[in-house]
């Protein structure tokens, strides 16, 4: 209906639809200008405004994630009954959108008026924010022009011990330099100091509520690649130092050296294979080994695959011929 | 099992393919090799059966066509078609493959390779024909493709066309032609581990402890063999032979670890030491020290078998080349040219691809006409 019309039909008080065999009552104030171009989608926004009103629960009300996805997805269907649905549908929703609001009047109220504090709170903190950026925005801005000052100052006072008195110009000008420094560090600490306390003082309206309880991080222990595993050797001990005369010429060889390698690295090795699977009994232990894990089932599929063609085996190998 | 946390030098080796894929026991690796063998010769059987029936088509196609001729063409050269193919036994395959172990050896020689990487090539061959056999693929160069891999995981930089160079008669492609057939029958797994570094470990230790450097249970202090270090170092010359040949022609890789099979070369070198020596690394009279004793003597046996010095007599030789002769009769003849094979490969992979690709090509240029058209395509007509 264009705003003609309404202006036309509604200004003298509510009055029926005009759609005929409507019969409902319309007020003035119940008409809106349209923001989206298609109007099944003003529809739909304007019937989740409705429901939520009603429907304002927040999450923390809820014990568990489910319990709240599970009302999440209530309100939602019931959404879709509103917009989507049949006649039918769309009764039995309105109905029951009615309904709750009766029985939860008082939550409902509550919710609203917790709603409507945050987004104050929300707005009072922003405000806090933009007001404390600009105020250290001009803190720095005039401490900047109060070095400047300084500087000025300092070398102007130089200029002028040089002109009156007859001491060495550079001693004078060093000392003018230290006492530069010294004032901007001073100035420093002083800028430092005043940020601590600003960011300590905390105002206690400022602070957010519901937020969870912050656990102090557990010290991370430094990272070990074996998880935990003990490599020690149970057969030997590792020796710093092992004569060999196949060795001796790398020991002293810096070509060995320079590039980082170890001769420890050398010993471990070799006196770890030394003594790795020495005390593995093959025959005794591949018997117990299930045909399948182990090869015959595959040599067959080697020695069958070299007919040509390809085979299908029992545990779902298979082998292409190569050529 | 270990305790919690700790993890011993055994558990680590259960880790390594070398336990886990390629440890087999007497019986278990017989078995295999006979099955290898009997599907093998079946194939065998079935493609000379194929190529004698495509030859007599052809030669009867020849007969219709030229009478005259048709003599020379029927006169096929693996004999009269009745005769069945003799087929290579077990036993005669693993000495063949023995001789090709031998072979290899003699071409890293040549090749000026070191030592793990020709044992690690003997390792490729013995693996690759347990599941393989060698009248489905040629030996020779299953070889030379062995040797280039092993060059590759013993991180021994062989340039192909050098190789393939110094070995003579061999293109790259030859070399290569077997290269994934090898991967595999290797399952893949390209690691090795050779008891030559342990041997240098056992060694060091030994060593030390004949110099006092290394602490030594006083219980065993006393019993310490005399002249340990001169003995050390003799046995240390000797069980290296052992390795470099004994340990890589026999099958001890596959019963053993390398771990057991360096202390049974020792155990060949200097019985006496070595006893001591495990003696003071295991408990005396445990269970353990007992299995380890018993496993070593055993492994030490089967190296005793092929000692390093030995050279195959006149005999065995002879018996090698009438082996050869055999092979060649009974060999696959759908699998004796890999070259031929990979590059039929390889370039119908690539003819496919060039169908693809005119196909593209025709219909681009089709639309291209038709788009500079005036008035767009022509409206076709049923």
């Amino acid at each position: 209906m264009c705003s003609t019309c309404v202006d036309r039909i509604f200004t003298s008080g509510p009055t029926s639809c005009p759609v005929p065999h409507c019969g409902k009552t319309l007020r003035k104030k119940g008409f809106h200008k349209a923001f989206f171009g298609d109007l099944k989608v003003e529809r739909e926004v304007d019937i989740r405004k409705r429901v939520g009103e009603v429907f304002n629960r927040r999450q923390d009300e809820f014990e568990t994630l489910l319990d709240w996805n599970n009302y999440l997805e209530e309100v939602e269907s019931l959404v879709f009954d509103l917009v989507e649905g049949t006649q039918k549908e769309k009764a039995e929703a309105e109905q029951k959108l009615r309904a709750y609001r009766t029985m939860n009047l008082r939550d409902i109220e509550e919710n609203r008026k917790a709603g409507l504090e945050e987004a104050d709170q929300e707005r009072r903190r922003e405000d806090e924010e933009k007001e404390a950026a600009k105020r250290r925005r001009l803190e720095t801005l005039r401490e900047e022009q109060e070095a400047k000052l300084d500087v000025e100052k300092s070398r102007r006072d130089v200029l002028e011990r040089m002109a009156n008195t007859d001491e060495d110009p550079n001693i004078i000008s060093q000392q003018a330099q230290k006492v530069i420094l010294k004032k901007s560090s001073a100035r420093r600490k002083m800028a430092d100091t005043a940020t601590e306390s600003n960011g300590s003082a905390r105002d206690p309206n400022l602070t957010i509520r519901g937020l969870k309880k912050k656990i102090a991080p557990v010290l991370e222990k430094p990272y070990d690649p074996f998880g935990g595993i003990d490599l020690a050797p149970s057969r030997y001990a590792l020796q710093d130092h092992y004569d060999n005369e196949w060795l001796a010429g790398a020991k002293n060889d810096a070509r060995h050296m320079a590039g980082g390698y170890s001769l420890k690295e050398y010993y471990a090795r070799t006196m770890f294979e030394a003594f790795s699977g020495l005390g593995v009994f093959i025959e005794e232990e591949v018997v117990n080994r299930g045909p399948p894990v182990t090869s015959p089932a595959v040599a067959t599929a080697a020695a069958a695959e070299a007919s040509g063609g390809r085979i299908k085996l029992g545990h779902k190998m298979e082998l292409d011929d190569v050529f | 099992m270990t305790p919690q946390g700790t993890i011993s030098e055994d558990e680590r080796y259960r880790t390594s393919t070398q336990y886990r894929l390629w440890s087999f026991t007497r019986p278990s690796i017989h078995s295999l090799r006979t099955t290898t063998n009997q599907l093998a010769a079946e194939n065998v059987r079935e493609a000379v059966r194929r190529a004698r029936e495509t030859r007599a088509v052809a030669s009867a196609d020849v007969s219709e066509a030229d009478t005259e001729n048709s003599r020379p063409a029927s006169a096929a050269p693996e004999g009269p078609p009745d005769v069945e193919v003799d087929c290579l036994t077990v036993e005669e395959e693993l000495k063949l493959v023995m001789f090709y172990c031998r072979q290899t050896i003699q071409l890293g020689d040549h090749l000026k390779l070191p030592t793990e990487v020709k044992a690690t090539a003997i390792q490729y061959m013995k693996r690759f024909y347990i599941t393989n056999s060698l009248m489905t693929y040629d030996p020779a160069s299953i070889l030379k493709t062995a040797l280039f891999f092993a060059t590759k995981t013993e991180n021994h930089y062989f340039r192909l066309t050098k190789f393939a160079e110094a070995i003579g008669k061999t293109k790259p492609e030859d070399v290569l032609a077997s290269e994934f057939l090898l991967t595999q029958g290797l399952r893949f797994t390209f690691d090795v581990r050779h008891p030559f570094r342990a041997l240098e470990g056992a060694v060091m230790e030994m060593q030390g402890m004949a110099n006092n450097t290394i602490p030594v249970h006083s219980t065993f202090e006393g019993r310490k063999p005399t002249s340990m270090a001169r003995r050390v170092k003799e046995a240390h010359g000797k069980a290296r032979e052992y390795l470099k040949t004994s340990a890589l022609l026999t099958d001890v890789y596959f019963h053993y670890t390398p771990s057991q099979i360096m202390t049974a070369s020792l155990f060949i070198a200097d019985e006496e030491l070595i006893n001591w020596y495990m003696a003071t690394k295991l408990q005396e009279g445990s269970e353990v020290h007992g299995k380890v004793v018993k496993a070593v003597s055993d492994c030490a046996s089967m190296l005793q078998a092929i000692p390093p010095t030995a050279e195959p007599s006149a005999a065995e030789r002879k018996d090698i080349a009438a082996l050869g002769k055999k092979l060649k009769k009974c060999r696959n003849p759908e699998k004796i040219d890999l070259v031929g094979l990979q590059r039929a490969k390889r370039e119908g992979e690539l003819a496919a691809d060039d169908k693809i690709i005119k196909k593209r090509k025709l219909e681009r240029e089709k639309s291209t006409k038709e788009g500079e058209d005036l008035f767009g395509p022509g409206i076709k007509k049923d």
